[in-house]
């Protein structure tokens, strides 16, 4: 439990976490590059995409679940380090909902995102739902909901406890998005250096 | 200076995507004699048999993870001198610090690129050829 607690502090150190006032619950906002998960049946996990995708992703008997944000980065001819970023986020989110308790062998997905909401991302979005729905194909993860694709921004609020999950065309933030993707999409998955210990025989 | 081609490697994952993932990147370094398992406990039984120069494991696996893969592999007399590469999720010191304690070789932190992976390698075995 309160190893838990522990993973839950450090996930939530840089979240915007509020109470809304429409009903009255918790609500976690992700942005891209952040995992949640939580068994708490009162959060709800909310977040904002244009090609970017969210993984909600959750153990329907536990109630643990949780979502990623990400975005695959350009890949240019380096595809494999394009989807090693992408088996990352969802490697976090899988890793993430098993710690807090959640079986692996029972998680069920929906998927949202990957729109194609500017010109000059025309198949970024595509490339992403592809990933994700061959990830979860390949881990013997169920789809069973969601909504990708078309030319729509989304904002997404998602209750892993119930597994409901909502979604709202966004048009206001679309300048936001298409420059925080435009940068994502250029960043190099490089890795992060665990530390600067270098240690070997 | 070590030939990839004559590593025998180990992946040890319990995703089959990022198994299949680390495979093709050895592969591309030309490191082509590579099994993978999804439990710790399946490729320790799997390099009794058949013995490995290099094990590249994921730290995080629901039964046994990877730092009680790597005890187990440096207590086993016929695993022990085994080169471990634990391959983390994200960016973590401590753990990187347990490994060290527990005898780890390197690490390799996700996402990684091929290029990082080959420079891991050669930190264990030295400079390699194709």
């Amino acid at each position: 439990m309160m190893a838990t607690r522990a993973a839950a502090t450090e996930q939530r150190a840089h979240l915007r976490r509020y109470r809304s006032p429409r009903d009255g619950r918790w609500h976690v906002q992700l942005t891209l590059g952040d995992t949640y998960v939580t068994s708490d049946s009162g959060e709800v996990l909310t977040t904002i995409l244009g090609s970017c995708i969210a993984a909600c992703i959750r153990d329907p008997v536990s109630g643990v679940g949780g979502m990623n944000h990400f975005l695959l980065p350009d890949s240019d001819g380096h595809d494999r380090e394009a989807r090693c970023y992408g088996i990352n986020a969802m490697e976090l989110l899988i890793n993430e909902i098993q710690k807090h308790g959640g079986d692996r062998r029972r998680l069920e997905a929906k998927l949202f995102g990957g729109g194609n909401v500017v010109a000059a991302l025309s198949d970024v979005g595509a490339r992403n739902v592809s990933f994700a729905k061959q990830f979860l194909a390949d881990e013997g993860i169920a789809l069973v909901g969601g909504d990708v694709g078309g030319n729509i921004a989304r904002r997404i609020q998602y209750m892993p406890a119930t597994g409901k999950a909502l979604q709202a065309a966004v048009r206001d933030r679309s300048r936001d998005l298409v420059e925080d993707e435009l940068s994502a999409l250029h960043t190099v998955a490089s890795p992060a250096p665990a530390s600067d210990v270098e240690f070997f025989e | 200076m070590p030939s990839a081609a004559k590593i025998k490697a180990v992946v040890v994952d319990d995703q089959l995507t990022m198994r299949t993932l680390v495979r093709s990147a050895l592969q591309q370094i030309g490191v082509t004699d590579v099994r993978e398992f999804p439990k710790a406990q399946e490729a320790i039984a799997a390099m009794k048999t058949q013995p490995a120069h290099i094990i590249l494991s994921d730290f995080n696996m629901p039964e046994m993870d990877g730092l009680e893969f790597l005890r187990a592999v440096r207590a086993d007399p016929t695993l022990k001198s085994t080169g471990f590469v634990l391959l983390t999720g994200r960016a973590d010191v401590e753990l990187v610090k347990r490994a060290v304690q527990f005898g780890a070789n390197n690490y390799l932190a996700k996402p990684f690129t091929v290029a990082v992976l080959k420079q891991k390698l050669e930190q264990v075995f030295g400079p390699l050829t194709a």
